[in-house]
């Protein structure tokens, strides 16, 4: 084994090793995280969304004729023509489940409300 | 070189081809995942229960409270649903159960869910606070049918 030999396989070729596992880790594009990060303290000026279940009878696969896909949109197709399930108008800028549009406000006394309310 | 022409839309759109939500402007507060987590978390719980849990993400207001319960008024079937109002900015959370679901998710649980909800939340974790949050108010709840027969 000549010296250019000893010094390829026990310094070039482990520190290739390394090189690549540094590269795959550290350089940009790997893995990049989408949405924001809430640090608690940090102030909120992001449109309010309101999140509601999908209706019992959603089509659980593939959406079929008459049903968007929209991206960030639910898993579960949506009818394209109808706002939320609920009838309580179509839906802005919605995203994830079924987000309500924040309309003039139609307060209707059910009774008593229970409830729990907690700060961090 | 070819370039980019900025042409007006024009207004031609039919049912399939006008813009959608998808069109719109994907606002980044969460990834798919946790949207799909989110939403999982929602549909599923409310399926367990018969429940109708919803999940408000923004600013309560000064008063958050009464904010909260208008809210949760104006949404589908308030005496059967369940609103969890989170707002970040304030660091506060809130949850309102209409009548008939405050028998079944009584205030000391909600409170629970809240201490573990803000524990997450004290952490950065929204999403994470939330599914948890729901999976412990959907565990109290318990299914609807079993309710009705212990009764």
């Amino acid at each position: 084994m000549t010296v250019v030999e000893t010094l390829l396989v026990f310094l070039v070729a482990p520190l290739s090793v390394y090189l690549l596992l540094w590269a795959l880790t550290y350089l940009p594009g790997g893995r990049k995280r989408q949405g924001v990060q809430y640090k608690p303290g940090q102030s909120w000026d992001h449109e309010p969304v309101w999140y509601e279940p999908q209706p019992q009878g959603a089509p659980t696969h593939a959406a079929g004729e008459g049903d968007t896909q929209a991206v960030g949109s639910s898993l579960y197709g949506e009818p394209a023509a109808l706002g939320s399930g609920d009838g309580v108008g179509p839906a802005h800028g919605g995203h994830g489940a079924t987000a309500l549009s924040a309309g003039a406000p139609t307060p209707a006394t059910v009774g008593p409300l229970g409830g729990a309310r907690g700060t961090w | 070189m070819t370039r980019v022409l900025h042409a007006d839309p024009h207004d031609t759109g039919t049912v399939d081809t006008a813009p959608n939500r998808a069109d719109e402007g994907y606002d980044t507060v969460f990834s798919y995942r946790e949207l799909a987590r989110l939403d999982e978390a929602l549909t599923m719980s409310s399926r367990e229960t018969g429940l109708r849990f919803t999940l408000y993400i923004g600013d309560l207001g000064k008063q958050t409270r009464l904010r909260a319960e208008e809210l949760h008024a104006r949404g589908g079937d308030p005496a059967n649903s369940v609103l969890l109002a989170v707002s970040p900015g304030q660091r506060v959370v809130e949850v309102v159960t209409g009548p008939s679901a405050a028998r079944r998710l009584p205030d000391r649980a909600c409170a629970l869910a809240v201490l573990s909800m803000t524990n997450s939340f004290a952490a950065g974790d929204l999403v994470g606070g939330v599914v948890n949050g729901l999976r412990q108010l959907s565990d109290q709840a318990g299914h609807p049918r079993l309710a009705r027969d212990h009764h």
